[in-house]
């Protein structure tokens, strides 16, 4: 058995032993206080047992592993509904990005990477506004330096989890004179500033995790700055990347289609099983067979990565395949169910009901890359083919047509 | 079998694709289509002399010694450029059902012919739509065939044929030389003439029935799968082919003061291809390296299959489409690819019977 068979074997063991205290079913009728007060004890369990900060080097109260291992475990933690939610974007992109950015050794960031392990603390990234979020560049919050403090001004926009967060990363402008992308520079800040306000945002699955916030007159230190003044966008891609590799989910986190084949045996169409049904057997087939396409092309990524080597740049059509095929499939299914398709709690899991998984599949395809941006990075990087028409392009910020 | 490439099988790949390339003439495709019963005999030579026809066979009848894997590289090579003959994948099914369920003194016989490409072999299980009948009409009475197996691909030219008939106790497997008397084939005229599909006539000719099996409809289902997986291979290959055509295409062709390939209506169809083709290419390769696994080969064999079929045709379509005008002419040649993106489709099971085959599968394993 290889070390990472013997590390997944272990990572399942324990999560199985979890199941029943933090698990799917635990979770269910909580409130919201609850359940993000019942997510920090899970959190300090996982933090307990080895299984935070996978990737992180040890000095900063990482495991010093791979992204192997991470995507490992994080591929067995999947099926069982862990209240992860609060820590992923937390744990994922501000936190790293903080530490890589601080002196080595600053007590404060140790402190703080300490608290974010445990869930005692949650870190926001501030990245999208209402008219800045495909493309990033445009953003509009300005920071103008005043001694040795900059001043913000702006609003940021679908901030997951700013609600709870003690602390946040932020792009912003602080030269509007010169093209977009170089205009823009990095902080860091806390988010119980003077001149900070958090509005959520309901979705409209009826959740409240992304907000709305204001900047009035919020005051940063110069040296909350991470990257140069004028470098904010490179220090924003690299955010963005530092979760490279991370688990994937053929159904797109919705429902397995063995659900599906379950039900279809179940379920009658004109009093015989769905399943004999050749549309229900078409859409059965062909979501499999996708969906087999993409467990595939992860297990080679995984090989590859195991091997020392680079994994194909095929890894890209994950999220835009997955997500779009789930709420395809969530329709159908619904469909297949005939009336009784409109039941539906908002407590539902999107891994367990079609419902749940319909309702908030809008949201899969337009958070962290929308299918569109997601379709030109395979135009452009992988098959090389033109970049769209950019009137913007190398025009100065305050002279770009509005 | 991993489904990570080793070194020798990258450069499988990369030396088939070499050669074939090096040996390409579209000329000599299209003077096919206009034929009826002749297949690319240049194409031919190249496979027996470079040893692909014996690729998947053991070494002790001729063969290279290796598996699915390595002639699903051969097959991808071979689908990129539209290989003018069918025979590496219809002569590997019948050298797979010999080595499976036919005897010693059959296999000994027909086995090195095959693996050299001295022989062509055939598989003829399907009745029309009836893609493996239960009770087939061609019946095989005291070693003698009757009747007719309509549009067997490769039957114009093929040496030996292996045949799903109808027995003294319910459907056998059973193998016939096609240079006898009591067979006739009628070559037909096709979308795609290369394939050699032919109706194949039997009035009495000699045929041995196989006895090493139980169940000869779970056999010729083994077969069907096999090659299931050089064809989808292949269809990996021609998707392949054809989505660069798009994206060579979209870079040089200019319209409205830049080239085509930077309108998004037209990129974005693209990418859309290169996501079908990966996804096709993932199965593909996973189905070829779970040819051992009795429990995962079935449906990933069938999910190769269906996924291969819808870029092949999907990619086809639309690369056709970016082309604009110059895509429908006989010069321009993408309709070579979209005729065998359809001929594929249909050969060794269409798309409703792997639906089902696969739908089976997963019924039984929830």
């Amino acid at each position: 058995m290889s070390d990472l068979d013997a590390y997944r074997l272990k990572a399942r063991e324990w999560l199985t032993s979890q199941a029943s205290i933090f698990g799917r079913e635990q979770r269910r009728g909580l409130s919201h206080d609850e359940d993000l007060a019942f997510a920090r004890r899970w959190q300090i369990a996982k933090q307990e047992a080895g299984y935070t900060g996978i990737t992180w080097p040890a000095s900063h109260g990482g495991q010093g592993l791979s992204a192997l291992e991470k995507v490992v475990y994080e591929q067995e933690e999947i099926p069982y509904g862990f209240p992860n939610d609060y820590f992923a974007v937390s744990l994922g992109m501000p936190v790293p990005i903080m530490l890589r950015y601080l002196p080595d050794g600053d007590p404060w960031k140790l402190e703080r990477a300490r608290k974010a392990l445990r869930g005692e603390e949650i870190w926001c990234q501030l990245f999208s506004e209402p008219a800045a979020g495909s493309d990033l560049a445009g953003l509009r919050t300005t920071a103008v330096k005043d001694g040795d403090d900059w001043v913000v001004n702006g609003q940021k926009l679908w901030t997951t989890w700013a609600q709870h967060a003690d602390y946040g990363v932020i792009v912003v402008r602080t030269d509007p004179n010169v093209p977009k992308h170089k205009g823009l520079t990095y902080f860091w800040l806390d988010m119980k500033s003077p001149g900070i306000t958090v509005r959520p945002v309901k979705l409209a699955a009826g959740d409240e995790h992304v907000n709305e916030v204001f900047f009035d007159d919020v005051r940063i230190a110069d040296t909350q700055r991470l990257g140069p003044v004028g470098g904010g966008f490179g220090v924003a891609m690299e955010t963005l990347i530092i979760e490279r590799y991370s688990a994937t989910d053929p159904s797109g986190f919705g429902p397995p289609v063995a659900l599906l084949v379950d039900q279809s045996k179940a379920l009658t169409i004109k009093g015989r099983p769905a399943i004999e049904d050749g549309r229900v057997r078409e859409r059965l087939a062909r979501t499999y067979a996708m969906q087999n396409g993409l467990a595939s092309i992860y297990k080679r990524t995984i090989l590859s990565l195991q091997a020392g080597l680079e994994p194909g740049p095929e890894g890209a059509v994950h999220k835009l395949v997955s997500v779009r095929a789930r709420q395809k499939l969530s329709e159908y299914a619904i469909d297949l169910q005939g009336v009784q398709g409109i039941r539906h709690s908002e407590q539902d899991d999107p891994k367990q009901t079609w419902q749940a998984s319909w309702m908030t599949a809008p949201t899969g395809r337009i958070a962290g890359g929308a299918d569109e941006m997601l379709l030109n990075t395979i135009a452009e990087r992988i098959l090389g083919l033109p970049q769209d028409h950019r009137p913007d392009k190398g025009v100065p910020f305050n002279q770009i047509p509005r | 079998m991993s489904i990570l490439y080793d070194e020798g099988q990258q450069a499988i790949a990369t030396e088939v694709q070499r050669v074939l390339d090096a040996s390409y003439a579209s000329e000599r495709l299209k003077t096919l289509l206009e034929t009826r019963g002749r297949y690319d005999e240049t194409f031919w030579a190249l496979a027996r002399e470079q040893g692909w026809t014996g690729i998947a066979f053991p070494e002790e009848h001729g063969g290279l010694g290796m598996g699915l894997v390595e002639l699903g590289l051969v097959a991808e090579a071979c689908g990129s450029v539209a290989a003018g003959a069918p025979f590496l994948n219809s002569s590997f099914g019948v050298g797979h059902a010999l080595l499976n369920y036919g005897d010693a003194a059959l296999t000994g016989e027909w086995l090195p012919k095959l693996a050299s490409g001295e022989a062509i072999g055939a598989v003829a299980f399907a009745e029309g739509a009836d893609i493996l009948p239960t009770e087939p009409t061609v019946r095989i009475v005291n070693g003698r065939l009757h009747g007719t197996k309509p549009a067997v691909t490769g039957g114009a030219s093929a040496d030996v044929a292996v045949v799903l008939a109808a027995g003294e106790h319910g459907p056998v497997l059973a193998l016939v030389a096609l240079a006898q008397d009591g067979v006739d084939r009628d070559v037909l005229e096709t979308f795609d003439n290369s394939r050699g599909a032919a109706d194949l006539r039997f009035d009495g000719a000699e045929a041995t029935a196989f006895e090493n099996m139980g169940d000869a409809l779970a056999a010729a289902l083994d077969v069907l799968r096999r090659q299931a997986v050089v064809t989808a291979h292949e269809q990996v290959g021609g998707a392949r082919r054809m989505m660069e055509a798009a994206r060579d295409y979209a870079l040089t062709r200019r319209a409205f003061g830049q080239p085509i390939g930077a309108f998004q209506s037209i990129k974005h169809r693209i990418s859309e291809n290169y996501v079908l083709v990966e996804l096709a290419r993932a199965n593909a390769i996973h189905a070829a390296a779970s040819a051992d696994d009795a429990v995962e080969f079935p449906r990933a064999a069938a999910a190769a299959r269906l996924m291969a079929t819808d870029a092949y045709d999907t990619v086809s379509r639309d690369a056709t489409q970016s082309h604009g005008g110059i895509g429908v002419t006989w010069e321009a040649d993408l309709h070579l690819h979209q005729r065998r993106a359809r001929s594929l489709a249909i050969e060794h099971g269409n798309m409703m019977f792997w639906e089902d085959a696969l739908v089976e599968e997963l019924e039984g394993a929830a």
